[in-house]
C-alpha cells in the first residue's frame, strides 16, 4: 500500500513538473538598435501600458502586443502585472475611449512579434525564451 | 436597468439628465452606445471623432458628437489637442460613459453627479516626464463648454462658458496619484427670471442676487489608485467652490475597493458628500427656497459584483443604500411632495457592458 501510494506521488509530480515545463520562459525584447540592454519589471509595465512612450536613453519604444486568443498574451499580462485579459482590455478601452492614446499594435503570432520588433529601431515585444534569436535582445525575463 | 426604493425623488446618473429612475426598473439613465473612428494621417498627427448615443438633457437619445479633435505628438512624451475634447475635471472623469472600463455599474454618483461638463471646444496639452521608474504628468486645458443642464422643465445653457484647468499626476508601479484644478464661468444666469417675476417682491434685486453669469465655480479633486494584481483601491476627494449664491460649496470623496476572485470581481464602495448651507437670514422666501435646492448632505454604500462572462463584455450588479438628511434634494430630480423625502434610498442596477 505504501509503495503504491509512493507511485501515485511520484506520477503526480512527474504530471506536475511536465505541465511546469510546458510553461516556456516568457522574456521581453527588443530591438538591438535600441540601445538598451536591460529593463526592470515597473519599466517593462510602463512601456507596455502605454505610461511613457520613452526608453530611458529617449529612444522612442514601439511595443508590440499579442491578440488576445494568442496563449502568450494571457501569461504575459498575468506574470508581468498580475492581471488577467479582461483587466488589460478594460485598461485600454478607457484609455482608447477617453482620447488618451491607442492602444500597441497586435501581432498574431512570436514570429510577427520578432518583426515587428525588427521593423522599427524602438521595437519592443514579449516571445517565449526558445524564440529569441541574435537578431533580438533579451531585456527581461518574467517570472514564472 | 436601475430601480430604487424612492417615488419621491427621481435617481439620476448626473446633473446631465432630465428626470430620472424611479420604484420601477428603467434603462434610460445608464444606457450609452458610442462610436469612435481615428485616423492616424502621419506618425505624430492623428484625429479622432467619437459619437456618443444617451439620454440626455433635452429627453431624447440625439446622438452627439462628443469629441473631434486633432491630435499632435511633437515628441514621444508631450501631447497637443485641438477641437473638441472630453474634459477631466476630476481623475476618470472623461471616461464616466465607458461602462467596461471601470469596476462599478456607474461613476459613484456622491463625486460626480454635480459634473455634467463632458466636453470643451477647445484645447489641451499634456506633457510626461519619465523619472527613473516613475512618471510624472503635466496637463492644462482651455475652452468652451458645450452643453446644457436640465433644470425642473427648462435648460439651463451653459454653451459657450469658459473652463480652464490643470492637473499633475505620479505614477510609480502599483500608485497613481493626481492632483487637479479646474473651473468653469457660467455665461448664463439661471432659467429662474419668471419664477422671481412671479414671486419675488423685489425681482431685480433677487436676480441679482442669485446671478450666476459671470460667476466662477472652483474645483479641486485629489485622487489615489493603488491598482495591483486582483486588487485595486480608489481613493478620491473633492471640494467645489461655487461664485453663485444659487449653489452650495461641496466636498465629497469616495473610497472604492475590488478584487478579482476568477472571472468575478466582488466590489464595496463608500461615498459622500455634504454642502454648506449659506446664510439666507433676511433674503427673500423664494430666493432662500432656490437656495435650498441646491442643498446635499448625504452619504451612499455600494456593494456589487461585476462578472467578466466573456470577451470584452462584463455584467454588473449593484446595491446602492443612500443614507441622507431629508434637506439633501440636489442630485436628484422632481421636487418631493413637501416633507415626504426621507433622505434614504436604495438604488438597485444591473448593466451589461460591451466594447466592440
Amino acid at each position: 500500500m505504501p509503495i503504491r501510494r509512493l507511485t501515485i506521488l511520484c506520477l503526480t509530480t512527474w504530471l506536475l513538473m511536465l505541465a511546469g515545463a510546458a510553461q516556456a520562459q516568457l522574456v521581453v525584447v527588443v530591438n538591438a538598435r535600441s540601445g538598451v540592454a536591460a529593463m526592470s519589471r515597473n519599466e517593462v509595465i510602463n512601456v507596455f501600458f502605454g505610461r511613457t512612450r520613452q526608453f530611458f536613453n529617449g529612444v522612442e519604444a514601439q511595443p508590440v502586443d499579442m491578440v488576445d486568443s494568442h496563449p502568450d498574451r494571457a501569461r504575459f499580462y498575468s506574470a508581468l502585472a498580475g492581471k488577467d485579459l479582461s483587466e488589460v482590455n478594460a485598461y485600454w478601452s478607457r484609455q482608447l475611449f477617453s482620447g488618451r492614446q491607442q492602444p500597441p499594435v497586435k501581432a498574431a503570432s512570436s514570429e510577427d512579434v520578432i518583426k515587428l520588433v525588427l521593423s522599427q529601431p524602438g521595437g519592443i515585444g514579449f516571445i517565449e525564451l526558445a524564440k529569441a534569436d541574435a537578431r533580438v535582445r533579451v531585456v527581461y525575463e518574467l517570472p514564472k | 436597468m436601475a430601480r430604487t426604493t424612492s417615488d419621491q425623488l427621481e435617481f439620476v446618473r448626473d446633473l446631465s439628465q432630465p428626470s430620472g429612475v424611479r420604484k420601477h426598473w428603467d434603462g434610460r439613465n445608464d444606457s450609452v452606445f458610442g462610436l469612435q473612428g481615428s485616423w492616424q494621417i502621419d506618425p505624430r498627427l492623428s484625429a479622432v471623432v467619437q459619437a456618443t448615443a444617451k439620454y440626455r438633457y433635452d429627453r431624447t437619445y440625439n446622438p452627439e458628437i462628443a469629441w473631434a479633435y486633432l491630435r499632435y505628438e511633437p515628441t514621444p512624451s508631450a501631447t497637443l489637442r485641438l477641437g473638441r475634447l472630453g474634459t477631466d475635471f476630476f481623475m476618470m472623469a472623461d471616461s464616466r460613459w465607458v461602462g467596461y472600463s471601470y469596476l462599478t455599474v456607474r461613476p459613484p454618483g456622491d463625486y460626480f453627479w454635480y459634473l455634467p461638463f463632458y466636453s470643451i471646444n477647445g484645447g489641451d496639452a499634456a506633457y510626461a516626464l519619465s523619472l527613473g521608474e516613475s512618471l510624472v504628468r503635466f496637463k492644462a486645458f482651455y475652452g468652451l463648454s458645450n452643453g446644457q443642464i436640465p433644470l425642473a422643465d427648462r435648460q439651463w445653457d451653459i454653451d459657450g462658458s469658459p473652463m480652464t484647468g490643470a492637473s499633475v499626476e505620479y505614477q510609480y508601479a502599483a500608485w497613481q496619484i493626481r492632483a487637479s484644478y479646474a473651473n468653469i464661468t457660467f455665461k448664463n444666469d439661471l432659467p429662474i427670471g419668471d419664477i422671481l417675476q412671479a414671486y419675488s417682491p423685489d425681482p431685480a434685486a433677487s436676480s441679482r442676487y442669485l446671478a450666476s453669469r459671470d460667476r466662477r465655480s472652483d474645483y479641486y479633486s485629489l485622487g489615489v489608485v493603488y491598482d495591483h494584481g486582483p486588487l485595486q483601491v480608489q481613493l478620491m476627494l473633492n471640494r467645489i467652490e461655487q461664485g453663485s449664491n444659487s449653489f452650495e460649496s461641496s466636498e465629497g470623496g469616495y473610497l472604492l475597493a475590488g478584487y478579482r476572485i476568477g472571472e468575478v470581481k466582488p466590489y464595496l464602495g463608500y461615498s459622500w458628500i455634504r454642502s454648506v448651507q449659506r446664510n439666507t437670514a433676511g433674503r427673500q422666501v423664494i430666493e432662500a427656497k432656490i437656495m435650498a435646492d441646491a442643498h446635499v448632505d448625504q452619504a451612499t454604500r455600494i456593494v456589487g459584483l461585476r462578472w467578466d462572462l466573456v470577451r470584452n463584455m462584463a455584467l454588473k450588479a449593484q446595491w446602492d443604500s443612500i443614507r441622507g438628511e431629508p434637506t439633501s434634494i440636489f442630485p436628484y430630480r422632481s421636487d418631493p411632495a413637501s416633507g415626504r423625502w426621507s433622505g434614504r434610498m436604495n438604488v438597485y442596477t444591473m448593466t451589461f457592458d460591451f466594447i466592440f
